[in-house]
């Protein structure tokens, strides 16, 4: 914050898609606010995106829609864009640019933070390895979410990978411990009716008190979509690091964020990469993915569950493809299961959490959880192989074993994936649907748990 | 007489008989009984355990609502509250800055706005406007800075300067309505800590 402000330049060269070009520029920063004015006096938000030979390139962040070459002026405001920050901004809903969208007023700032963000210092980062319940017993049984991980939601248009996300939002907490716990909840593109549903969602639920909401709605502009990630990770950073909180970041639609990022560097007339979108996506993505974890010293956590929508439902599409490069791991929404009505509908053979075996486990979940979830995924699978084979040589075929694996992938699929979107399981409810599905297999099947587990937990029917 | 005897031995033999299947259907529907109701107890325990525990996660949800909303809108109230009463200080401070004293170091004050501005724009070849207020001030402080002058038209402002460069490029807003909006979040805070909000 200066009081001396910026100097405001009225020779506009170019607009090109979201980009203006200002001329005769002295000074101006790399990521500079920029205040563009119109011939009407309405005032847009833009950052600089090159400076040189004195021109400096504006992103406009709500789009040059109705700016003209004459009359538009451009005032460099001499900061980058800042986040006012406090703890007053839980239960508050902001615009995809963080401002006030709840009808209050700005919150009062303790400090206004850029929202670039500093890369975490690998150095100071502590390897996260404490359990988030997120009360979905699909992903706390068998892709367990850990403090400071970077879990992704790989999903398809269409399915309900936004109720999963606003079920996560509103039920996510740390279990056992008092420690701080919120929720920054950031969708970028999403349809009106969708944002509504996630603020009444969490208004309803109880859950508002200890969340913050940026939502970039379908009909704001694009380019605003480049924000809204960075201004929800500028909190998350605060409300962890600074006030100790556990922060568990969600944000809905990654896919999004890679289309906005592709206008401008269409806009930019950079050289593509694969399906037009830049060639730095990959660097951009782990700008924003790579601000979730903990640091050494430091109380509180930023755990990421960033949500995309994979076109025509293909994972090797580059931003799912990206994505898996940076994240630990991925939660894959099946449209077979989503067709059969199921919900979740999370396909687990393709999903898997990779910092989950460190999250696990006694004094954490529970001493037998890693090798349960072992024997899950193993007959889950031979389930579907088994599946298969009936399909062609019919049920009739098959062996009673078989027949028993076909009825704990039935059963897996409707007493355990299935669950109701207010319905919260702890992780001992999760675990013993666990041992339901394994006690259906006789005893000589089960290969992935020790003995003094089964003598514990299996219960023949 | 002899048959008759017989007849009451057979008729008590299958009396006897007959209480005894009773009486063993007697018992062991008892032992059934039993069994089934010794089988439903942890049943019904589990049963009971489970009503119990749903009715308490329920519970737990509507107060998880109540006391939610509760708060979130008792948290509005007291910054709308907050909110009405900074504006009344900022409206307050308008209103002293606008009819504040031009005499004394108002004058050095337009100065240090001038220069501030011609090293901000980087030229001495300016044009400056300022409200009806303060037209004389800055005239008189045109004489130290060479290449500066006095624009004919007004601005509405509660003081300071408008700065242009004389091509028109370049314009730098140092009024202090302008120099206030930019420091209105830190104002606000500064006034909020009076009322005990924030640090």
């Amino acid at each position: 914050m200066t009081v001396e402000g910026g100097v405001q330049y009225s020779k506009i060269a170019e607009i090109k898609g979201p980009l203006v070009v200002v001329d005769d520029v002295e000074s101006a920063a790399f990521d500079e606010l920029v205040e563009i004015e119109t011939t009407e006096g309405e005032k847009r938000l833009g950052k600089v995106l090159e400076v040189g030979n004195g021109k400096a390139i504006v992103q406009v962040f709500e789009g040059t829609t109705g700016l003209s070459i004459s009359g538009t002026k451009a005032k460099f405001v001499g900061k980058v864009m800042e986040m006012p920050v406090s703890k007053e901004v839980l239960g508050r809903v902001f615009d995809g640019l963080g401002r006030p969208k709840d009808g209050l007023p700005d919150p009062i700032a303790d400090k206004f933070v850029d929202i670039n963000g500093e890369p975490m210092n690998p150095e100071q980062r502590e390897y996260p390895k404490d359990f988030i319940q997120t009360g979905v017993s699909v992903i706390d049984g068998l892709m367990t979410l850990v403090r400071g991980q970077k879990l992704p939601i790989f999903s398809g248009s269409g399915m309900s990978h936004n109720l999963l996300a606003a079920q996560i939002a509103r039920q996510a907490s740390v279990v056992g411990k008092q420690d701080d716990f919120a929720v920054v909840f950031a969708a970028i593109g999403v349809q009106y009716s969708e944002a509504e549903y996630f603020r009444r969602s969490l208004e309803e639920s109880g859950a508002l008190k200890r969340s913050v909401l940026f939502l970039n709605t379908a009909d704001d502009p694009a380019i605003e979509r480049i924000i809204t990630p960075r201004v929800a990770l500028t909190v998350a950073e605060y409300l962890a690091f600074e006030l100790g909180m556990h922060v568990l970041v969600v944000i809905t639609d990654m896919t999004n964020y890679a289309e906005a990022l592709r206008e401008i560097s269409a806009a930019r007339e950079e050289v593509p990469g694969r399906k037009g979108y830049p060639g730095y996506l990959y660097t951009d993505l782990s700008t924003l993915y790579e601000r979730a974890g903990k640091l050494n010293g430091k109380k509180g956590s930023v755990t990421q569950v960033p949500i995309l929508s994979m076109p025509s439902d293909d994972i090797t599409h580059p931003i799912p493809d990206l994505t898996g490069y940076i994240t630990e791991g991925q939660i894959v929404v099946g449209r077979d299961l989503f067709r059969q009505g199921v919900y979740p509908p999370i396909n687990i053979l393709m999903s898997l959490s990779r910092l989950m075996k460190d999250g696990i486990g006694e004094g954490s979940t529970r001493e037998d959880h890693s090798e349960v979830s072992n024997q899950v995924y193993d007959a889950y699978s031979r389930a579907q192989e088994v599946r298969a084979l009936a399909g062609i040589v019919g049920k009739a075929g098959l062996t009673e074993i078989d027949l028993k694996y076909m009825d704990v992938g039935d059963t897996f699929e409707k007493e355990f994936l299935t669950q109701a979107t207010d319905e919260n399981r702890t992780i001992e409810e999760t675990l013993a649907l666990m041992w339901k599905i394994v006690s259906k297999l006789p005893k000589n099947e089960i290969t992935k748990i020790k003995d003094k587990y089964v003598e514990k937990y299996y219960k023949e029917e | 007489m002899a048959s008759n005897s017989a007849l009451e031995s057979t008729i008590d033999k299958i009396l006897k008989n007959t209480e005894q299947d009773i009486l063993a259907n007697i018992k062991s529907g008892l032992d059934d009984s039993q069994q089934n109701l010794d089988a439903a107890v942890p049943k019904l325990e589990s049963e009971y355990d489970k009503i119990i525990s749903d009715g308490k996660k329920e519970a737990d949800k509507i107060e998880k609502q109540i006391t939610g909303s509760a708060d979130i809108e008792a948290r509005n109230k007291q910054l709308m509250a907050l909110e009405e009463a900074v504006d009344k200080v900022f409206s307050k401070l308008l209103d002293q800055v606008a009819n504040a004293d031009r005499s004394g170091d108002y004058s050095n004050l337009i100065k240090t706005l001038i220069d501030e501005a011609t090293k901000i724009l980087g030229t001495s070849e300016i044009i400056i406007s300022t409200n009806v207020k303060d037209k004389d001030i800055v005239q008189s402080a045109l004489s130290q800075f060479s290449g500066a002058e006095l624009s004919s038209d007004t601005i509405d402002c509660l003081g300071g300067i408008k700065v242009k460069s004389k091509d028109g490029a370049m314009t730098f807003d140092n009024t202090i309505d302008a120099r206030i909006e930019r420091m209105k979040p830190l104002i606000r805070k500064e006034i909020a800590a009076k009322f005990g909000v924030g640090n």
